[in-house]
């Protein structure tokens, strides 16, 4: 399953970052960032509910779901975020064939993953031509071997973030006409 | 062109904020506060930030800024954004396109799909002296296939919102003169297959069938047809 995830594609950031930082990083990221949509994750399911209260509460507009949610709620909430009613979506690891909503242009790891496959769920792209996307991680001092054993196990790498971030790496336009560029050379 | 002054980082930083986080169910709210942030001064740059930072990329959410748009019931608002939007279109079109950009190409289709969702849609008319859609669809059959392979997807995108118009909708003749031309290019037998396809879509949408059109041979002939205001070429000065 790991094979058909790619990173390709998904430029992946880090932010160091005090637990009690955390929300106000993220803040910084939605004044900074032109987010289309985005996802945020979390390491358990009552840290999903708690963030998107905060959050909420903040006047952010989010969705959230976790693997304690029935599957019913749990698909609703996945369609109604896919079709934009919500631009942004709060979430624990339920995701196994990656990411494939191509309005997805920002996914934020509020909590840093253990296992380097379950950061390839929460990032990873499926088939060839991912879709272009930036990737944030925030990362406490007891992430920090962590961070390193991921970027070795899926030899990528992840890197500190930026003033700026450049917009080629995340916006859509370039991705689009690419799939069309493929159709071009074959008919 | 007048300079447009960005506000302090605060406000811009706000104003992200909000266009990150609207959606349909909050957009009053959202309204509300961004008149709050923005206040008076700094309307021109909102055009700009929503022309090009957003509605360009984020095809995805064209009605909820067009909504926007609407709830927010500023005029200054509405006419700057129009004026941005024809800018950024203008620019587009007069750049080089031997290299086949194809992050631009995606824009203009973009820019095209939004400025007929503020114009056609609202029954409000694109007037030639912002955008001459027949003249640019002859002017780029006549310059070539990198030309067209820019402006049918524009044209077509623009179009589409004709089917959501009382005004626009066929047979308004102001449409009917578009789509004949667009009937007339897809008769070409050289034409590229994926123009064609672009062209048989737009059909649909408007519920015309492709055969149904009247071509008036004006894609060859620059006798019959002349273009007055050149909108291609980039040497051109306003």
């Amino acid at each position: 399953l790991m094979d058909e995830l790619t990173l390709k594609g998904v430029t992946q950031y880090y932010a160091f970052v005090q637990e009690r930082q955390k929300v106000h990083c993220l803040n910084t990221l939605f004044s900074k960032l032109e987010i289309n949509q985005s996802i945020i994750f979390c390491n358990s399911t009552q840290r999903v509910e708690l963030l998107a209260k905060k959050i909420t509460e903040l006047g952010y507009a989010c969705y959230y779901i976790h693997a304690r949610m029935n599957q019913a709620d749990r698909n609703r909430v996945f369609h109604d975020f896919r079709k934009g009613h919500c631009r942004n979506l709060v979430c624990s690891d339920l995701f196994t064939r990656g990411i494939d909503i191509q309005a997805v242009n920002v996914v934020i790891n509020f909590d840093f993953p253990k296992m380097s496959e379950t950061y390839l769920h929460r990032i990873g792209r499926s088939g060839r031509f991912g879709h272009l996307g930036i990737a944030i991680n925030l990362i406490t001092y007891d992430d920090r071997f962590t961070l390193q054993k991921i970027e070795n196990e899926l030899g990528t790498e992840i890197k500190p973030i930026p003033k700026e971030i450049d917009k080629a790496l995340y916006v859509a336009s370039y991705q689009q006409e690419g799939a069309h560029e493929e159709e071009e050379h074959n008919g | 062109d007048e300079k447009i002054t960005p506000p302090p980082e605060g406000i811009q930083d706000k104003t992200a904020f909000i266009f990150n986080n609207l959606n349909q169910m909050n957009l009053t709210p959202k309204c509300e506060e961004l008149k709050e942030v923005i206040g008076t001064d700094y309307w021109p740059w909102v055009s700009q930030y929503l022309v090009m930072k957003r509605a360009s990329i984020e095809l995805n959410f064209h009605t909820l800024y067009s909504n926007l748009l609407d709830s927010l019931k500023t005029k200054e608002l509405n006419v700057q954004v129009l004026k941005e939007t024809h800018r950024n279109i203008k620019i587009l079109l007069r750049t080089d396109k031997s290299a086949g950009n194809f992050s631009d190409r995606a824009l203009l289709k973009n820019l095209g799909h939004w400025l007929g969702m503020i114009t056609l849609m609202k029954n409000k008319a694109i007037i030639l002296d912002d955008l001459d859609i027949k003249s640019l669809i002859v002017e780029a059959y006549r310059k070539g296939l990198q030309d067209l392979l820019y402006v049918v997807p524009f044209a077509a995108k623009i179009m589409e919102s004709c089917a959501r118009s009382i005004v626009f909708k066929p047979p308004c003749p102001w449409t009917m003169g578009i789509m004949n031309v667009l009937g007339e290019l897809h008769r070409e037998p050289e034409m590229k297959l994926n123009l064609k396809f672009e062209i048989e879509v737009l059909c649909k949408a408007l519920n015309i069938e492709v055969g149904e059109l009247q071509p008036q041979g004006i894609l060859k002939d620059d006798v019959a047809y002349k273009i007055m205001v050149p909108q291609l070429s980039y040497a051109q000065r306003d």
